[in-house]
């Protein structure tokens, strides 16, 4: 990275700074998932990562959610270390698996972090049903969430990830388990909602289509060890909707993802790339 | 469609009574073909006898709860054995409340600390080992002691059958929370308590279930088998102890008297069983 001689700009969202993380160290498990990464992503950004499997793309937004402390290097989160940052709630987190409660309805998984950062009950309600329209099901509040589908499910789980307003939302694979409708037409409401929000996001993924209609900035990452070995800047113009899938910058875009892939493949160990 | 609650309800118990009607039925053809006086095989007399003194006939046994209870002035047995039945019951259902307080504090402790869980679960299943008839003589003393009332022993005892299987599902049910659900209340800085009460407890509920079915027939069994042990105790264990005496006169009152006892097990297990559709009312049926 170029700014390491500027002191810390607060309204970076996020600012990883040489962070390597190594597993089970001194043991013959040792995995070196990340070596000395630096990834800045400023305030209003969407960053997607995108890399082979196993690269370290959750280890390293596990870093940023500070669920993991890095063996070395530095992690901050909007001007703040990373630990200061979980405790004041500043981002939201949706997984691959929704990892709603079984136990509580829709409403009640929404409102969950609300609770836990001991909120009024009647904001809360209020809270929950402006997320609930915000992710288009105003009246599945009631459900228990077997009752919804797959995609419905994953809505929920990103409204509980907004619902607290953090400035900033990490997600990991979050349409991976959705089928290809579903998925398009969730990329276009998460594009939405995050410009009605103005969140920043960091934004995991296998499929190179769905980084490059998303984001502004597409990292990408090798394996073995875990590093960044490219980032690629997607200015598609104007506003992101159905129609952009069609345009050739589009096109050129998803091409120039992919050779960055191939060019890290040759030294890392690539799979499990999505070539949709 | 989910079934209502009251056809399951039903469905159990027509299930149960067609389950007794066919025991009754293999009681009373072993009695018709089995021979009178009992067989041996391989020298071991174990071919059980079938003359109305150890096998009365199954309407005997249900006669038997409208005729005079002996040495209970013109009571008939079926009130005696309500009386006793509902001093059992109490029992009982103090024995599973303070074995679940135990099972579930031991529980917490054993998920709180590691070391804990490493330290104590070997002596609590060594525990298990312990007959109740070896223990309930030191309850006694110990009760005595502290000047607690005489029924204390028996819902004591009760719970320490019932407390085992209820920690031991418990310990299961608040391990295997997903690590996705502990990261997610993690990334809210959520402390050890919040995330107990809000995630453990609620994904152990499914595993606690069997526990508890298992320990609500346990804590009848502990109080019965204390009320044989220990005198003073005037409950259903008491009368299959006392009817059984009297066998000659009134063969078919001791079975009278364990029938009160398999009554209690069923209530006891009915009471887990109804807040069991209680709680679950809401989980889906898939993951359950
Ligand atoms: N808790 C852990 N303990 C030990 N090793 C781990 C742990 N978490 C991740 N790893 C290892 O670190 C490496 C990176 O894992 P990570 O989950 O970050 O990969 P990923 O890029 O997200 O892969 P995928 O695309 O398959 O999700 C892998 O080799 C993995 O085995
Ligand atoms: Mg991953």
């Amino acid at each position: 990275m170029t700014e390491t001689s500027e002191p810390i700009d607060v309204t970076r969202a996020v600012e990883v700074i040489g962070a390597s993380m190594v597993f089970n160290d001194g043991t013959p498990a040792r995995v070196a998932a990340l070596n000395d990464v630096d990834l800045v992503v400023e305030t209003g950004d969407f960053v997607s990562l995108i890399g082979p499997s196993g690269c370290g793309k959750s280890t390293l937004l596990r870093l940023i959610a500070n669920l993991l402390d890095p063996t070395a290097g530095d992690v901050r989160v909007n001007g703040k270390p990373a630990a200061q940052a979980r405790l004041d709630q500043d981002y939201g987190m949706a997984f691959q698996k929704s990892g709603l409660f079984e136990w509580r309805t829709a409403a009640k998984n929404i409102e969950l972090p609300l609770e836990l950062k001991g909120w009024d009950k009647r904001l809360r309600a209020e809270r929950v049903g402006e997320m609930l329209d915000l992710v288009k099901l105003p009246d599945r509040g009631s459900n228990m969430p077997w009752e919804l589908s797959g995609g419905q499910q994953q809505r929920i789980a990103i409204a509980r990830a907004l619902a607290s307003h953090p400035p900033l939302l990490l997600m990991d694979e979050p349409f991976g388990a959705l089928d290809e409708m579903t998925r398009e037409h969730m990329q276009s409401e998460l594009l939405q909602i995050c410009a009605a929000t103005h969140t920043t996001v960091v934004f995991v993924t296998h499929s190179i289509p769905e980084a490059v209609y998303l984001s502004d900035r597409v990292v990408v990452m090798s394996a073995g060890p875990g590093r960044i070995t490219d980032t690629i800047d997607v200015e598609l113009g104007g506003t992101r909707n159905e129609d952009t899938r069609e345009k050739d910058a589009f096109y050129g875009k998803i091409t120039e993802v992919r050779e960055a892939l191939r060019g890290s493949e040759m030294t890392g160990e690539a799979r499990g790339i999505e070539d949709r | 469609m989910r079934v209502g609650l009251a056809e399951r309800a039903l469905r159990r118990t027509a299930l149960l009574l067609a389950a007794l009607g066919l025991a009754a039925v293999a009681w009373e053809v072993y009695k018709a073909i089995g021979p009178e006086q009992g067989g041996d095989i391989f020298g071991w007399r174990i071919i059980p006898k079938t003359n109305d003194r150890v096998m009365p006939h199954v309407w005997e046994m249900f006669a038997e709860f409208g005729r005079p209870a002996i040495g209970s002035g013109d009571q008939q047995v079926w009130s005696v054995l309500l009386g006793y039945s509902w001093f059992t019951l109490r029992m009982a259902f103090a024995g599973l409340a303070l074995g679940a307080a135990i099972g579930v504090g031991l529980a917490v402790l054993m998920a709180r600390l590691r070391i804990v869980e490493r330290g104590l679960l070997p002596y609590l299943v060594i525990s298990q080992t312990i007959p109740l008839i070896a223990l309930a003589p030191q309850v006694t003393v110990i009760r005595g002691t502290l000047g607690l009332p005489q029924w204390t022993s028996a819902a004591t005892l009760a719970a320490f059958l019932s407390f085992f299987p209820i920690t031991v599902s418990t310990l299961r049910g608040l391990q295997s929370v997903p690590k996705a659900s502990l990261e997610l209340m993690d990334s809210y800085a959520a402390g050890w308590w919040t995330t107990l009460v809000k995630v453990r407890f609620p994904s152990a509920v499914p595993y606690m279930i069997p526990g508890f079915k298992l320990a609500a027939t346990a804590s009848v069994i502990g109080v019965i088998v204390t009320e044989i042990t220990l005198g003073g105790l005037r409950g259903v264990g008491f009368a299959t102890i006392d009817y059984s005496q009297k066998v000659t006169s009134q063969p078919a009152s001791v079975y009278a008297a364990v029938f009160a006892a398999a009554a209690l097990g069923l209530i006891m297990f009915g009471l887990v069983v109804l807040s069991e559709s209680f709680v679950m009312r809401k989980r889906s049926r898939e993951t359950t």
